[in-house]
């Protein structure tokens, strides 16, 4: 057995993979976003970003319209408080040519059913509702003068995996250059399509679970160095 | 070639110091069907069940160290929360549903009175975090764990690592329910023709087919689907039930079906535990259903029964008592592993 693992070892050593580096950034009004800081919205109005935390799953990449590569165990939950969470490295085969970058904002439905998950989908990340069973693919929390809620907070916990409130999102981009894929969120452009005063949460799957994920998922731009 | 041998030193370093962990097989008692559960991604160890008991029987999932699973959940009672109509948490608070037995969960497939959990790894996520339960979150139990030396043992044990993580702490909390398998009941030996069935317990038997069995299918006793068995609603706490989840109004008022097995033991009935005895129930079915139009097909023509009747069916019902579960001595209080 012990031989086996070493000469399994000794192969996959010579096996060689190209390093393809992932990386996702985040501002506002095309600044760096820094959390907790208070940023102006509409010239009147002030914004602050508590929590930003969401999952990318399902990365593969294509070339002409086919799946040429895919990610085993393809679960990243992106921090924008952790900074090494934003950032990392995809091991593809070696040789792979690729036009194409694809993932899913969020967590499908079969993982959703499947029990006590561990890593970045342990559910100690607080991104697992508690109760009733699902991740929360998107979380989005802060505070604006906007708000009418209690402490002026809002909060979009995003998720939903069954019909009619599956909220799982589909994201591609033609890739002009291979070996880099860096991706952009400006929060400003989420925020300001936001109605605070109708409406500050959302923690179930829903409709407008589903409509804002998918508002999310066009905001994810592609950036172009 | 010198980078391999450094590998194969290491290799060697960490199986020598690899345990064999004891597989514990689930057997499937006699006529009971293929279990839901996929025990292949959760194998059964003597370890992991020792260490999903003493996570059970622990306060420490609590917010103070207070509550543990088995606050709510005594296995004197087929781990269900006897005397209580709503079962209460943290600080006294009062919930707004009744504690369900845990029996057969291998079999479950979807959990709380509602269906709000898809999986037994995750069920207990629902209770660690409600404020009026355990009002605690995973990531505080991973930290409070970890300053643990009997938890640093016990993760030991079951896993070869001392590292604590959410994943494991639900997966071994599993393996310790996935054991409670009632299947020795008064019922299972006559169907197993080691007895026979008094008069009056054939006569039940015989009605309980005619009446129950649609819903509290034999042998689990129960389709583990949901119905609207009549229950009125209670404006003191509008409980919709599996409407709340699938927010479909064909789902108002429907709860989950629950087992009969071990029923003597675990009073008070239905998801609000609004009827304390096994006459009140039967009562609610021959005169108390609450007509509605997702009532449950099987009840739209009232159930007869006499009085004789109630008595024999009851008579029936007290066979499924199974004294062994009760009693099991790998369900108890782990009293060796907290005295240290």
């Amino acid at each position: 057995m012990v031989f086996c693992v070493f000469l399994l070892s000794l192969y996959s050593s010579h096996g060689q993979n190209d390093t393809v580096h992932f990386e996702i950034n985040f501002t506002f009004n095309k600044e760096d976003l820094q959390l907790n800081k208070y940023y102006l919205l509409n010239g009147t109005d002030s914004v602050e970003i508590n929590t930003l935390k969401f999952y990318i799953s399902a990365i593969s990449l294509l070339h002409n319209g086919e799946t040429v590569w895919k990610e085993a165990n393809s679960f990243h939950l992106i921090d924008a408080e952790l900074n090494k969470s934003t950032k990392f490295d995809l091991a593809v085969k070696e040789g792979v040519i690729y036009d194409k970058f694809r993932f899913n904002l969020g967590i499908d439905s079969l993982t959703n059913v499947s029990g006590a998950m561990g890593n970045d989908l342990d559910p100690s990340k607080n991104m697992y509702w508690t109760w009733q069973s699902g991740y929360i693919n998107f979380k989005l929390e802060g505070r604006s003068n906007v708000c009418l809620a209690r402490k002026n907070e809002f909060k979009f916990h995003l998720g939903g995996y069954q019909f009619p409130y599956n909220c799982i999102q589909q994201v591609e981009f033609t890739l002009p250059q291979p070996d880099l894929i860096h991706l952009q969120i400006d929060l400003a452009e989420i925020i300001s399509e936001l109605r605070f005063g109708e409406l500050d949460h959302i923690m179930s799957p829903s409709f407008s679970a589903m409509e804002l994920s998918s508002s999310i998922a066009k905001k994810i731009r592609l950036r172009i160095p | 070639m010198k980078k391999s041998f450094i590998l194969l030193f290491i290799y060697v370093y960490l199986f020598s110091s690899f345990r064999i962990l004891n597989e514990k097989s689930f057997i499937v008692p006699t006529g009971f069907p293929e279990p839901a559960y996929d025990f292949s991604k959760n194998i059964l160890t003597t370890e992991k069940i020792e260490l999903g008991r003493a996570l059970f029987y622990d306060p420490i999932l609590s917010r103070d160290n207070s509550i543990s699973c088995s606050s709510c959940h005594s296995v004197y009672n087929s781990f269900a929360h006897t005397d209580h109509d709503l079962s209460h948490g943290i600080d006294d608070l009062i919930g707004t549903r009744n504690a369900p037995a845990l029996i057969n969960l291998a079999w479950h497939k979807s959990f709380m009175w509602d269906g709000a959990v898809n999986h037994l790894e995750v069920q207990a996520l629902a209770p660690i975090t409600h404020p009026k339960e355990m009002d605690e979150s995973m990531n505080h139990i991973v930290f409070k764990l970890s300053q643990s030396d009997l938890y640093t043992k016990l993760f030991m044990n079951a896993y070869n690592d001392t590292s604590i993580t959410g994943e494991k702490i639900l997966k071994a909390l599993t393996q310790f329910q996935l054991i409670f398998v009632s299947s020795s009941s008064r019922y299972d030996s006559m169907t197993q023709k080691q007895i026979k069935f008094t008069y009056q317990e054939e006569n039940g038997y015989n009605l309980f087919k005619k009446n129950c069995n649609t819903c509290h299918a034999e042998p689990l006793f129960s389709t583990y689907t949901f119905a609207n068995n009549g229950l009125g609603l209670d404006t003191t706490l509008n409980d919709f039930g599996r409407m709340q989840i699938t927010k479909e109004r064909s789902d108002s008022l429907k709860f989950k079906i629950p087992t009969l097995r071990n029923i003597e033991y675990s009073p008070p009935y239905m998801h609000d535990g609004r009827f304390k005895s096994l006459f009140a129930v039967l009562n609610h079915y021959t005169s108390g259903i609450h007509q509605t139009t997702n009532l449950a097909p099987e009840l739209k023509s009232p159930i007869i029964l006499s009085e004789n009747e109630k008595v024999d069916l009851i008579a029936f019902l007290l066979t499924l008592s199974d004294k062994k579960f009760i009693f099991n001595p790998d369900f108890s209080y782990p009293r060796e592993l907290f005295a240290k």
